[in-house]
């Protein structure tokens, strides 16, 4: 195999792969990046096992087609280092020859035939979306996911699609964000998945053009993404999800509506005077206001005022963890968020408009 | 069978079982009635363990003869007239049993000259007596006092004689017996011999706290820390006074524990229980510290009528006792760096270095620290290191600076209190440890920090260190200010496995878990929901159902007493304990180098940092004198 690249362009490719390698395994091949060049030019793909990536990088020159398996790590490294305009890649047996213009390289790769078979996109896809829209519904979900949780549904992303709508929900248990939005279905058959919080990630570092089309396939406990440069597999987190349209509140009587510029900034100074065993912020919310306070054992107190646009119903005081919030707020596309209680020790709810949602518990303050 | 009314033998023989148990209680009786006769030198013999001879000889006041026939009555003393005496009893022995009780299972001969008004008498008398036998009072010369001889103890109760364990063992018993008198009359001379050979022998008028330390074992001097403490008058005052052993010197047993209630040394589970409370947490459970508690109370507030063998006394206010004993060594303990040295190599005499652990943070010593000890140091030095110490410790430490001014000059408690005073409260004053900033931090196999600090070489436990971090910080919270753990309600509650009978433990252990910041109620016969959990734990990576089953486990495990509310702290420190090792950093995670010094820099914050929760240690010490000796630079 023998391609000469435009260094800028192999530099992005592997820079997104590099994220899909799985870091520490005992199968080498595993941590190589397999390099196809065929007439239609160099696609990189790598795989950990369960999440597999082809991605097809621009301006290259195919002098002599093949496939060999080089060290991801080694190889991102090179390119990255080198100064050259464009690298020429010579592959023999398994050995890799990376050739600049002052410079030769030769890293000892695996044979082609230890790489993994990776899932193929094959047929039509489900539905399709564009790729502004799917990253926007990823976007505003995926913070709220559990790490580790022992409870493994949690830890991955909610994905449901019915006839035009596509809903992504995330939770931790504490929290739970939801996001709505729209597809092109190719079928009437409602569809949903549980997608580890990896595969999203890697996706979203994926578009570059907001406007291009996500064709999406769900099959045999593995979703597919595909896009016209790249693929992305991955298997779905097994379990149940838990059932989110229960846990959503629906008897908030106590409205408030605010400006979210003005209520971040709020959160973020009531934060500063919290610590690990009493992190909570409590809020005041009435008619002339909202008043935050803030307490930290041995270090001090905060109080701060924010204005509020609205409120409806009686006054109510209520402890949040500020970075449940924040997290919430930091992915807001509006100005101003719509707040829902019904009692301090009952979910909140946080909106702006009809596309996202975020349930919120309270933390006992005493 | 007709009811007959029991031989005068018989009945001494009965009231023997109870007093008379082994050849100890021998010693104990005897000896109580030597220091009854208000003798200075107490002289105790022993042949094989007790068996053969017991001889105890005293420079007392001695029994006149025509009393000798008597004193072998039973119920006759000369120490109980009436009976509002019995209210508030000032002698050891009272009841008049025991050398009745003595001479119906042995043999026994007394041999006395009393002394009266300073004068000892022109000569003195023996009387010989045994089982129901007494024998005449003969003409005897001698030393003014009284020596008691047992021969052939049991002689006429096979089953006893039977029963007597091997002769070091209830030589041991004299042993202890002895001791746990002696350290209370450090006024008295005792001798202890076994088989011709002498034990101790241990002078006149010696100082408290040296008499406790000859007994204790010199080799401990170092690692004794004295403490005092005075009750408000109001209150009964109560005087407290003791040594307290590093944990480093823990027993496996009791045995090392000394309390004593009004010169009579006691047995008290009560107390001994509030001695191992103080030391909840440095170190482990099955350790028993070395202690020795005296305790000086209102006569009238405690009855030693109790037992025959007075070895139990009563409290009219147990709970008081327990927690001032509780407060007193406690105080002492977390005023003191308890940091264990890593070598084993002890330096330093009484004399230099006094009570090691005195000085707080370790900072070396100001003379006369060990002030109970050496009577003759000047009260300046005294004031001085008063002066310096730990604001904490003052309180009570300042009773002692009066006292010892009072008795030099008094009327320079008047002067001195006003530049005292202020002092006491100066916030300026160092913390424990304080001067001991660590320049650098070095993490080793991601399990243990080593640092410097101004004595040599410290390592640490990094879990263990934590986790006492986590649990002080915890316990301030939930015991000291009194309110629950922060928890955070879930969207869905957790699902934990647990049976009828779990169920009724987690029911019964409801109040605890409200404390913690746990919420949870029965979902269905086989399993609870939690509904809130504390919020740190979630930081830290503590899953609810993993805690609640280990919790369950425990209390199931009969480690969580739950059915007293008495020990309802000590379950909660249980829990609070688990829930810190949990959360703590374990062995083998790499900690950034802030977390490392911001870890070290609250090992000087906090209470109790020389041990994590299970009473392990957090921290060595390897001094550089260690050093220098071990690279032969010395």
């Amino acid at each position: 195999m023998k391609v000469i690249c435009d260094r800028g362009a192999l530099v992005e490719s592997l820079n997104v792969i590099g994220g899909v390698v799985a870091a520490r395994t005992p199968r080498a091949a595993l941590t190589c990046v397999k390099l196809s060049a065929g007439p239609d030019g160099l696609s990189l793909s790598a795989t950990d096992g369960e999440i597999s990536l082809r991605l097809g990088t621009a301006r290259v020159e195919t002098s002599e087609p093949g496939e060999a398996l080089v060290p991801a790590d080694k190889l991102q490294q090179i390119v990255r280092e080198s100064i050259d305009p464009t690298l020429t890649l010579h592959t023999e047996q398994d050995v890799a020859h990376i050739t600049g213009q002052d410079s030769k390289f030769k890293v000892f790769g695996q044979p082609v035939a230890d790489f993994p078979a990776i899932p193929q996109f094959k047929g039509d896809a489900d539905f399709e979306v564009t790729a502004g829209e799917l990253h926007r519904l990823i976007a505003m979900t995926i913070f709220a996911t559990a790490r580790e949780n022992s409870r493994y549904a949690i830890n991955g992303v909610l994905l449901e699609r019915d006839k035009k709508k596509l809903v992504v929900v995330a939770t931790d248990g504490h929290r739970l964000a939801l996001a709505k939005g729209t597809c092109k279905p190719a079928t009437d058959e409602a569809a949903s998945a549980i997608v580890p919080t990896k595969a999203l990630n890697l996706l979203l570092r994926l578009f570059d053009d907001a406007d291009q089309t996500v064709r999406v396939k769900i099959a045999d406990n593995q979703i597919l993404f595909a896009t016209d440069q790249a693929e992305l597999s991955s298997n779905l987190v097994e379990g149940n999800f838990p059932p989110y349209k229960d846990v959503v509140p629906k008897d908030g009587d106590k409205k408030a509506a605010l400006s979210t510029d003005l209520f971040i900034s709020g959160v973020r100074r009531a934060a500063l005077l919290t610590n690990e065993e009493s992190k909570g912020v409590r809020m005041a919310f009435a008619p002339d206001g909202l008043t935050l306070r803030s307490r930290a054992p041995e270090m001090g107190e905060a109080e701060i005022n924010v204005d509020l646009a609205e409120f409806v119903g009686e006054p109510i005081e209520i402890g949040f963890n500020p970075g449940y919030l924040l997290d919430a707020l930091k992915v807001v596309d509006e100005n101003q968020v719509h707040l829902e209680f019904k009692a301090p020790n009952k979910p909140g709810v946080l909106r702006t408009g009809p596309n996202f949602l975020y349930v919120i518990m309270p933390v006992n303050l005493q | 069978m007709p009811i007959r009314k029991l031989s005068k033998l018989l009945i001494n023989q009965i009231a023997a079982g109870e007093v008379i148990e082994r050849p100890g209680s021998v010693v104990k009786e005897l000896v109580e009635n030597s220091l009854d006769a208000q003798a200075t030198r107490i002289d105790v013999a022993v042949e094989d363990g007790g068996r053969q001879l017991i001889r105890i000889s005293d420079d007392g006041h001695g029994i006149p003869p025509d009393e000798l026939p008597l004193s072998v009555e039973p119920h006759a003393t000369s120490k109980l007239t009436a009976a509002e005496q019995l209210a508030a009893i000032g002698t050891l022995g009272f009841r008049g049993e025991a050398l009745a009780s003595i001479a119906s299972v042995s043999r026994l001969r007394i041999t006395s000259r009393a002394t009266a008004d300073g004068k000892a008498a022109e000569a003195g008398a023996a009387l010989e007596a045994s089982g129901d036998t007494v024998g005449q009072v003969t003409p005897w010369a001698g030393a003014p006092g009284t020596v008691l001889e047992v021969r052939d103890l049991f002689l006429n109760t096979p089953a006893r004689r039977k029963f007597l364990r091997t002769a070091p063992t209830e030589f041991g018993h004299i042993n202890d017996t002895l001791k746990r008198i002696a350290m209370v009359h450090h006024q008295v001379a005792f001798k202890l011999s076994h088989n011709g050979k002498t034990v101790f022998d241990l002078p006149a008028d010696q100082d408290q706290a040296l008499r406790c330390v000859s007994l204790l074992g010199k080799d401990l001097e170092d690692e004794l820390m004295l403490f005092e403490h005075e009750d408000l008058p109001d209150r009964g005052g109560a005087r407290l006074w003791g040594l307290a052993g590093q944990p480093s010197i823990a027993r496996a047993t009791g045995k090392g524990q000394y309390l004593c209630v009004n010169g009579r040394p006691i047995k008290d589970r009560n107390l001994a229980h509030a001695v191992k409370e103080a030391y909840r947490g440095l170190m482990p459970m099955d350790r028993f510290p070395v202690a020795v508690v005296f305790i000086e109370i209102d006569p009238h507030a405690v009855d030693v009528n109790v037992h025959p063998a007075k070895a139990e006394v009563r409290f009219r206010n147990p709970s008081h006792v327990h927690g001032l004993v509780l407060s007193a060594v406690r105080q002492r303990l977390l005023g003191s760096d308890l940091t264990p040295s890593a070598s084993l190599a002890r330096q330093g005499g009484f004399q230099d270095s006094n009570f090691r652990g005195v000085g707080p943070g370790g900072t070396p010593q100001a003379p006369g620290a060990g002030a109970g000890l050496s009577p003759n140091v000047s009260t300046d030095a005294f004031v001085d290191f008063f002066k310096r110490m730990d604001p904490r410790e003052k309180g009570f430490a300042y009773q002692e600076v009066r006292k010892a001014l009072a008795a030099e000059d008094p009327s320079a408690i008047e002067s001195d209190e006003a530049s005292l005073m202020p002092s006491a409260n100066d916030s300026s004053t160092q913390a424990p440890g304080a001067s001991l900033k660590p320049q650098t931090v070095l993490q080793v196999h991601k399990s243990y920090l080593v640092t410097q600090d101004d004595d040599g070489l410290v390592i640490v436990d990094q879990h263990a260190l934590h986790e006492r971090v986590m649990f002080e910080t915890l316990r301030n919270r939930v015991l000291g200010e009194g309110k629950p753990l922060e928890s955070q309600r879930l969207l869905m509650p957790v699902i934990v496995d647990a049976d009828a009978d779990q169920q009724a433990t987690l029911e019964q252990m409801q109040p605890l878990l409200e404390k913690i910041g746990v919420e949870l109620a029965p979902i269905g016969p086989e399993a609870v929901a939690v509904h809130a959990f504390p919020s740190f734990l979630f930081d830290r990576g503590v899953e609810p159902d993993t805690f609640i089953t280990d919790l369950v486990t425990k209390a199931d495990a009969g480690q969580l007493d739950l059915s007293n509310p008495n020990v309802q702290e000590s379950a909660l420190h249980e829990v609070l304990d688990m829930m810190s090792c949990k959360a703590a950093v374990k062995a083998g995670d790499k900690m950034t180098e802030d977390e490392l010094s911001e870890l070290l820099a609250k090992r000087h914050e906090i209470d109790r940092s020389s041990n994590c929760p299970h009473g392990r240690p957090t921290t060595l010490r390897l001094t550089l004198k260690d050093l220098e000796k071990q690279f032969g630079r010395t």
